[in-house]
């Protein structure tokens, strides 16, 4: 006989995999906004060769499927370059890269929208490149930028959950464990909805608290 | 002293300095007319490094702005205002001053902070200083740019048609701030339309011609009726600026 009813232990299950879906979540968002805003910055002082190299690679990284990216580094790395790669260390290079990929695109419209002669002000008053990039270009990228951030990540957000595929044990893999055991595909996965639903709104009233701090200094009234 | 040596600049195929020598000395102000498009801008920022030079020599107190560990020292000596004040709309008044002498001669920030709303009150601003460029008028803008060029305690001053995007009530705010550091012996460096206000300030007018100084003269003689005044070319220019 099958035993088909919900047990307390249950949400242990759904909180580990909340969890791990978290600690991905916030793991590769770290590692793709540092990835993508460092590409974003070569392009910016125009570095030689690496500047062609970070082009082509978000290019590839932004025109195909993450599950193919995914498949490619799990699979496919293995077998190329004999490495041996975990579940969770696919999920990791893939998602970080798909994640850097979009926020260098969001991070260099953020640079270009700076105006030039700011920059030009700030290089003639004896700043470095450096201290203007921190002074200056950073400050107001990431007021302009932290809008589409936040889209981008409740998006990427969503996308964790293909990494259940290759085993990594996330939140949708136990809404697929609990269903199969269960039989009561319509409680579970609204549940696991429902979770997902709750980190994406937090990920987004954190973006819009934030967009808020940073753009009070430009104080805009009216328009 | 700025010295500026057979300064050759070129856009493309465009030659828009074509061989300028000019000294500029301790004390001077030497204003640079020239009609538009003849290379006043691009000399201003061949002086402070913002273009490189296609041939020729700029230097600054011996450091050549063309090399770069020299330019760093060229620029603490050198201080800019432009003619859209490019203010940095993300600080107040107060920070847009405070930055450079912070970062730049390590001045401490509350000490900086300090001269700076020092000198927004001797520009009559200190109502204004911790207010965003886009909360301020114009002129208010332009003498907050006049400040922070201030603030580094340059020893020559580079203005590029610094009240032209300025109505003529703030222009005339703008100028008397220029003719007292005029008076306090700051040496400038002052393109402009405004002909008698230069004559006013000025020790020497140099006129611009398609790339070319025609004239470098002491403003007596410049103004005088048998002087610079009566080349064909500028009394074009002349009574062209005077009937706008
Ligand atoms: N970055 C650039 N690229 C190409 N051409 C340029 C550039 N900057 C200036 N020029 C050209 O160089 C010439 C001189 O320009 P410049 O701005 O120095 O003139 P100006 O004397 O300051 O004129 P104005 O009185 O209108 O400000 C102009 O023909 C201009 O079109
Ligand atoms: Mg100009």
């Amino acid at each position: 006989m099958r035993y088909t009813a919900f047990t307390s232990y249950d949400i242990v299950l759904l909180a580990q995999g909340l969890g791990v879906s978290l600690a991905l979540f916030l793991a590769t968002t770290i590692i793709g906004l540092l990835l993508g805003s460092l590409w974003a910055i070569i392009r910016f002082y125009r570095v030689p060769v690496l500047m062609q190299i970070v082009t082509v690679f978000a290019e590839l990284l932004k025109n195909s499927p993450v599950l193919v990216q995914l498949f490619l580094v799990f699979f496919g790395l293995p077998a190329f370059a004999r490495l041996n790669v975990t579940p969770v260390e696919a999920a990791v290079i893939t998602l970080s890269g798909n994640t850097a990929a979009f926020v260098y695109v969001i991070a260099v419209s953020a640079i270009e929208s700076i105006g030039r002669d700011q920059i030009e002000a700030a290089r003639v008053s004896g700043l470095s490149r450096w201290q203007v990039l921190r002074h200056i270009i950073a400050p107001q990228a990431m007021a302009f930028a932290i809008g589409p951030l936040t889209g981008l990540l409740v998006n990427q957000l969503q996308v964790t959950s293909l990494i259940s595929v290759i085993g990594v044990v996330d939140l949708t893999k136990i809404g697929n464990i609990l269903n199969l055991r269960t039989l009561k595909p319509f409680i579970v996965w609204a549940i696991v909805g429902g979770l997902y639903y709750v980190m994406a709104k937090l990920v987004a009233f954190g973006g819009a608290t934030l967009e808020k701090r940073l753009r009070a200094h430009t104080a805009w009234k009216g328009l | 002293m700025i010295s500026v040596r057979g300064v050759r600049k070129a856009f493309g195929t465009a030659t828009v300095l074509d061989g300028i020598d000019l000294d500029v000395h301790s004390g001077e102000v030497v204003s640079i007319l020239g009609s538009s498009g003849s290379g006043k801008s691009t000399l201003i920022r061949c002086m402070n490094g913002l273009e490189k030079l296609d041939g020729g020599r700029i230097t600054i107190d011996d450091f050549d702005v063309s090399r770069p560990k020299e330019l760093a020292e060229a620029r603490k000596r050198s201080a800019t205002v432009f003619q859209l004040f490019n203010l940095y709309p993300h600080m107040t008044a107060v920070q847009n001053i405070a930055l450079a002498p912070v970062e730049v001669l390590k001045i401490p920030r509350k000490q900086a902070e300090a001269d700076a709303r020092a000198l927004l009150d001797s520009v009559g601003l200190s109502a204004r200083a911790d207010a965003f460029p886009a909360q301020l008028s114009g002129g208010q803008r332009q003498r907050v740019g006049i400040c922070r060029a201030l603030a580094m305690k340059p020893r020559y001053l580079l203005l590029d048609e610094i009240t032209s995007a300025l109505d003529p009530e703030m222009t005339s705010d703008v100028l008397a701030i220029l003719a007292k550091l005029a008076r306090d012996g700051t040496t400038m460096v002052f393109v402009t339309h405004e002909i008698e206000f230069a004559r006013t300030i000025s020790s020497r007018i140099v006129f611009l011609d398609k790339g070319q100084l025609v004239v470098d003269l002491p403003t007596a003689e410049f103004f005088a009726a048998d002087g610079g005044m009566a080349k064909p070319r500028i009394a074009q220019f002349l009574s062209k600026m005077r009937k706008d």
